[in-house]
């Protein structure tokens, strides 16, 4: 099985602002957003990549 | 903290939570309601517009949370022709510019007065659950997890619900049914406090940029982009920031803050309760898909949802089929609405800049007695009936 992209959430405040838009529309629910610390879920995320256009201001990267 | 037991168990103290607890309490019933933030209200995720006419209705009071009162509100076109919504068309519509951190506290504050219980920075993290239904939720306070349980549990967790998630309920919504916003707070700019004014077209596909007035030349500028018109990464601040760029009255200002979200401009959906539990607010999607307007409709179904929620503890009965109650109640006031401007959406963001320019232009000669989706068409179908063929359902 080749394996999954990298997926990296930048939330240590340089990008991030922690808005949540990414965790509404994460079709697996598998982000997390616990006040300034966001997470995901590496076995259940697919890299469906709807976080990364769903991010206001690009903290979300794929590749 | 030890594990606790409550009637009624509200997650999310927003306005849709808060006024949900109050009308459970209100009603009869023990209300614990739970927040993840330290502080109610803040951060602010939000324009700060909002309609006024529903106020009474759900029992909220005028308070030092009106920032301002405005006349009306300019549309405008991408070739910046502009088209004035006032209080003689919109009635109701027309309505304040808020303190959205100091709405949500008064709100939390009616909700403690009337008894709820409201304990903060406790975030739910999962669902307890016994023979298929919910029975209240697993909870994490300052870094220590514990049982709350309710026979009746209210997800009012905002556009980034999880809870009806966990409870099996499915809230997801496509790309083509959300926006991703951004807003600048800006001072020292050049915006009129009688209007609340909105530009429509490629400045932001499938969304609008927003002018709140905030008085003394300052104002919230924000931008919604639907998300499956996004292209590149951070489009929605490049489309904000390109936008200030090309009006010289707000590039002179000074950005003082910024706020970023997600809001849901999907069709409502299919089912907001299950055993022992019920969705209410933006995590029950139920902010106008035209607008993007969630607090109104929010406090509408909350009072609903309260007073059921209560019903429900005192018969003794948390299913879903007495939920059905609230599902009939809220979608009775609101559901027609969602549905008709979900699908006006839909519509309108296929519109080319022209075809915007052309209907705002329709717009100006008419003479608007009451501002509808169907009254818009008709002035439109008047001068440009070719444009109004997309629309024809409507008329």
């Amino acid at each position: 099985m080749p394996s999954k992209k990298h997926l990296h959430i930048e939330s240590s405040g340089q990008l991030c602002i922690y808005c949540g838009a990414c965790v509404g529309i994460c079709p697996l629910n598998c982000i997390y957003l616990d006040e300034t610390r966001i997470t995901f879920d590496e076995k259940v995320c697919t890299r469906c990549e709807v976080c990364v256009k769903a991010c206001p201001v690009g903290a979300i990267e794929i590749g | 903290m030890p594990n606790l037991k409550t009637d009624v168990l509200v997650i999310g103290a927003g306005p849709a939570g808060s006024m949900t607890a109050k009308w459970a309490a209100k009603s009869g019933a023990q209300v614990l309601m739970i927040e993840k933030r330290q502080e109610i209200g803040s951060p602010v995720r939000c324009g700060e517009g909002m309609s006024k006419a529903w106020l009474s209705d759900v029992g909220i009071k005028p308070g030092r949370w009106i920032n301002l009162e405005v006349e009306g509100a300019r549309i405008y076109s991408p070739s910046e022709k502009v088209f004035e919504i006032n209080e003689k068309h919109a009635g109701n519509e027309v309505g304040y510019v808020v303190e959205r951190d100091e709405f949500d506290k008064q709100l939390a504050i009616d909700a403690g007065n009337a008894g709820v219980d409201v304990v903060l920075k406790t975030a739910a993290v999962g669902m307890l659950k016994e023979n298929g239904r919910i029975v209240g939720a697993k909870v994490k306070r300052f870094g220590e997890t514990f049982e709350v349980r309710a026979p009746v549990t209210i997800a009012a967790d905002g556009f980034e619900s999880q809870v009806g998630r966990w409870a099996g309920i499915s809230t997801n919504i496509s790309m083509r049914d959300m926006d991703t916003c951004l807003q600048y707070r800006m001072t020292n700019v050049d915006c009129d406090v009688r209007y609340c004014d909105f530009y429509l077209g490629k400045v932001a596909p499938g969304g609008y940029v927003w002018i709140f007035p905030k008085g003394d030349g300052l104002a919230n500028v924000g931008i919604g982009v639907q998300v499956s018109q996004v292209t590149g990464m951070a489009d929605a601040r490049n489309y904000l920031d390109r936008w200030i760029d090309h009006h010289p009255g707000y590039a002179k200002g000074k950005k003082i803050d910024m706020v970023g979200g997600g809001v849901s401009i999907s069709a409502p959906l299919k089912q907001t309760v299950g055993d022992g539990i019920m969705i209410v607010g933006d995590a029950a999607r139920m902010i106008d898909p035209l607008t993007g307007g969630g607090i109104a409709n929010g406090c509408i179904a909350g009072k609903i949802c309260g007073t059921v929620a209560a019903e429900a503890v005192h018969a003794g009965t948390p299913t879903k089929e007495f939920f059905q109650k609230y599902e009939k109640g809220w979608r009775a006031v609101l559901e027609e609405k969602l549905y008709r401007n979900w699908l006006a959406k839909e519509k309108l963001v296929q519109l080319s800049d022209e075809t915007f320019d052309k209907v705002i232009e329709a717009l100006q000669d008419f003479k608007l007695e009451k501002l509808s989706v169907h009254n818009i068409l008709k002035a439109v179908h008047e001068k440009y009936p070719e444009v109004t063929k997309e629309f024809e359902a409507f008329l």
